[in-house]
């Protein structure tokens, strides 16, 4: 066995008995971190999916499900239903938009410098922001939904389940993108055009169709995750810039185009986060927690590469 | 023949050019009044309407000293720098005879040197930091503020709570927990707490905002539950609100008291059946219409001008703002500064916030309005006021209604 995979093991090992440790200390903050494990998941899927398969950067992810979540917030304010009863039109919308924004602009940009398009989808991160500030006001939308307060007893401890949600949805995205990407013509030519653009051309794979659907779909999954965002947590129009940070950690501690492991980061960056929270006064820490994290599991692969 | 026509044409022309310029000159020069709020926000949007609310009332009743009365709007955007530019160019540009409006202490942080500068008479509505007020100084007698400083807001609740307390004994208010943001406004409010309320027990754990990017408050209300305080305030913003509720019925978190201290309220709290029963901090309610004639005039004309009801106390603030200086002015009698000053610093003005506001010496300025905050009650989806009990309007809901209500 060599050095890096003791070191492996030994990670794997620790991080197990961390988890029962605190399963067993606080089994609360077990479930909670495997819930936020599931939001983040389900957000940075389809941030993986364009920057991983096809190496798309956008830094307007989270404008543009932060959009999602105001058309499923209007839709159920203009029609007085439920807000997830909106999910199907509000996808449908955003895989249009998808399909509108990269062939308008990202096009432009997929063979010139990495640069131009993290000024470009910056500027489109920012357009989106004050087009909804200006529409919407700076002021927090939130319906309140009986649903999202379900719980759960176990012994003495109540603990929230909607959250699960979530988990559902990471599982769900996972899964289908797994199946899209391995199954379907469209998927392996995803995948071709991501390694090697000029040579998907070459044999006959229309390389801007490919581009153009592959962002869609990450752009209608953005559309399911924001519905489902909006349910839980109040909307307002700088909402999302976090989250696209947040992914793009994500993406570069699992490894570009690895989606398996955006779940398993996830995971342990959400029970990490829970644990520091359950310490008291250690919720000040969590934002440390989770980038100091994502530091080490860069560094760790570096030095996994520079051996091979 | 046709000379003569020409000579007609020209005298009518003449004598007409005339009598425009002469309605020209005698028309009353408008005393404008040059507001900054931060637009995009429901505080700076409601407070702008209810001043241009006041100054068409004003208008629709002759102006001003027989001038009409002119408001000039700019966006802060809640930025110090957009503040700031803003003030300079009602000043430079505008000609504006007066400064009104405000909202946050940051933005106005900023335009305390422009203000300073102009030392125009300044009708202030927002701003709580008593940083703001160090930065004004002392012995700027062209500066009145209406909203209570943050050491006026925190006396008010200790004297608010410590009243409520002695009328109704079964309240009690010995154990607290504060839940607080982790940035500069909830952490002050924790240290505040601590300081105002150092006779009694007193815990707090800070969560991340979802201003701020957090919104999971998990950790901090079973942290509350374990403490079980018999009051439990949550000291964050206005997106906090909602979810804070619904995960504190998640955990089956109900204290005795569930109190929110954010500056503003969404919109839509009040519908969902988890505000009942909540505790609040402020200024005014439209429940206030029941005992404050000035407060029904203020709202049945603000909801049949804009077909929405105010949802802020600044919006009660702006229109204050504007009718106090009318009357200093009416009083004065002219545009001079000093005379208009003198008469603000006598005068009494029955607010449609309930009080009947006059200036006086604070800590530092020489002109503070207001030094209360209200505590309300959150009950069948409007917010009532508990104290001060001259303006209450409903008795206390105690305890904390239990989730399977």
């Amino acid at each position: 066995m060599t050095g890096f995979k003791r070191l492996q093991v030994a990670l794997s090992v620790a991080a197990g008995i961390a988890v029962v440790a605190l399963f067993l200390w606080r089994p609360t903050a077990v479930v909670y971190g495997l819930q936020r494990a599931g939001l983040y998941a389900s957000i940075a899927l389809p941030m993986a999916l364009v920057l991983g398969i096809v190496h798309i950067v956008n830094l307007a992810h989270g404008e543009m499900m932060m959009v999602a979540a105001y058309l499923s917030y209007a839709a159920a304010r203009a029609l007085g239903i439920d807000p997830l009863l909106a999910l199907v039109p509000t996808t449908i919308v955003m895989f249009i938009v998808g399909i509108v924004l990269y062939r308008l602009t990202i096009s432009r940009t997929v063979d010139g410098p990495e640069l131009n398009q993290l000024i470009l989808t910056f500027g489109i991160a920012m357009v989106l922001g004050q087009a909804v500030n200006m529409i919407a006001t700076s002021q927090p939308r939130k319906i309140s939904l009986d649903y999202v307060s379900a719980s759960a007893t176990v012994g003495d401890v109540s603990f929230g389940v909607y959250d699960f949600v979530f988990v559902a949805l990471a599982a769900a995205s996972l899964a289908g993108l797994y199946l899209f990407l391995k199954k379907t013509r469209l998927g392996q030519a995803a995948t071709a055009v991501g390694q090697n653009p000029r040579g998907a051309r070459i044999v006959g794979i229309d390389v801007q169709r490919t581009y153009t659907i592959v962002f869609a779909i990450s752009a209608a999954l953005l559309g399911i995750v924001g519905t489902f965002f909006m349910t839980k947590f109040s909307i307002f129009p700088t909402v999302g810039g976090s989250y696209t940070m947040r992914s793009f950690s994500l993406v570069a501690m699992a490894g570009i185009g690895n989606l398996p492991m955006i779940v398993v980061s996830s995971v342990i960056l959400g029970v990490s986060e829970a644990a520091i929270q359950a310490v008291p006064h250690g919720g000040g820490w969590s934002p440390l927690v989770f980038f100091g994290l994502i530091i080490l599991a860069i560094m760790i692969r570096s030095f996994r590469g520079g051996r091979a | 023949m046709r000379s003569r026509t020409l000579l007609a044409v020209a005298l009518v022309l003449v004598a007409g050019m005339a009598f425009a310029n002469g309605a020209q000159e005698g028309a009353a020069e408008p005393i404008r009044m040059g507001g900054v709020w931060p637009l995009g926000d429901i505080t700076g949007e409601q407070g702008s309407k209810s001043a241009q609310l006041a100054v068409d009332e004003l208008n629709a009743n002759g102006g001003i000293l027989g001038r009409p009365v002119e408001l000039v709007v700019i966006d802060s955007e809640f930025s110090p720098d957009k503040g700031a530019a803003a003030i300079e160019r009602l000043a430079t540009i505008e000609n504006v005879d007066f400064f009104i409006g405000g909202m946050s202490s940051g933005v106005h942080l900023g335009q305390i040197p422009a203000l300073k500068r102009y030392r125009k008479i300044t009708m202030w509505t927002g701003a709580a930091s008593h940083l703001a007020e160090e930065a004004i100084g002392p012995d700027q007698d062209w500066y009145f503020h209406l909203h209570p400083w943050d050491y006026n807001q925190g006396a008010s609740y200790v004297e608010g709570w410590t009243a409520i307390a002695e009328r109704y004994p079964d309240i009690a208010i010995d154990r607290w927990f504060l839940a607080y943001e982790e940035g500069a406004f909830g952490s002050a409010s924790f240290e505040a707490t601590q300081q105002l309320f150092s006779d009694m027990e007193i815990s707090g754990e800070s969560f991340q905002s979802a201003a701020a990017g957090g919104g999971d408050y998990t950790a901090v209300l079973e942290r509350a539950k374990e403490y079980d305080p018999d009051v439990f305030i949550w000291a964050g913003y206005d997106a906090d609100a909602l979810p804070i509720m619904e995960q504190a019925r998640a955990i089956d978190f109900a204290p005795p008291l569930f109190v929110g201290a954010p500056p503003g309220w969404p919109a839509s709290f009040g519908e969902s059946g988890l505000a009942e029963g909540v505790t609040l901090y402020g200024m005014w309610a439209p429940s206030l219409n029941s005992v404050s004639d000035v407060s029904a005039h203020y709202y049945q004309s603000y909801v049949s001008t804009y077909d929405e009801e105010p949802a802020t106390y600044f919006a009660p603030l702006g229109y204050t703002a504007v009718m106090i200086l009318a009357q200093a002015v009416e009083a004065a009698g002219s545009m001079d500064q000093d005379a208009i000053i003198a008469e603000l610093q006598n005068i009494e003005y029955d607010s449609a916030l309930g009080e009947t506001i006059s200036f006086a010496p604070s800590r530092v300025i020489s002109n503070q309005g207001i030094r209360q905050q209200k505590i309300l009650q959150w009950q069948g989806g409007e917010q009532q006021v508990l104290w001060p009990f001259e303006f209450a309007t409903s008795e206390p809901e105690y305890p904390f209604p239990s989730w399977d209500r």
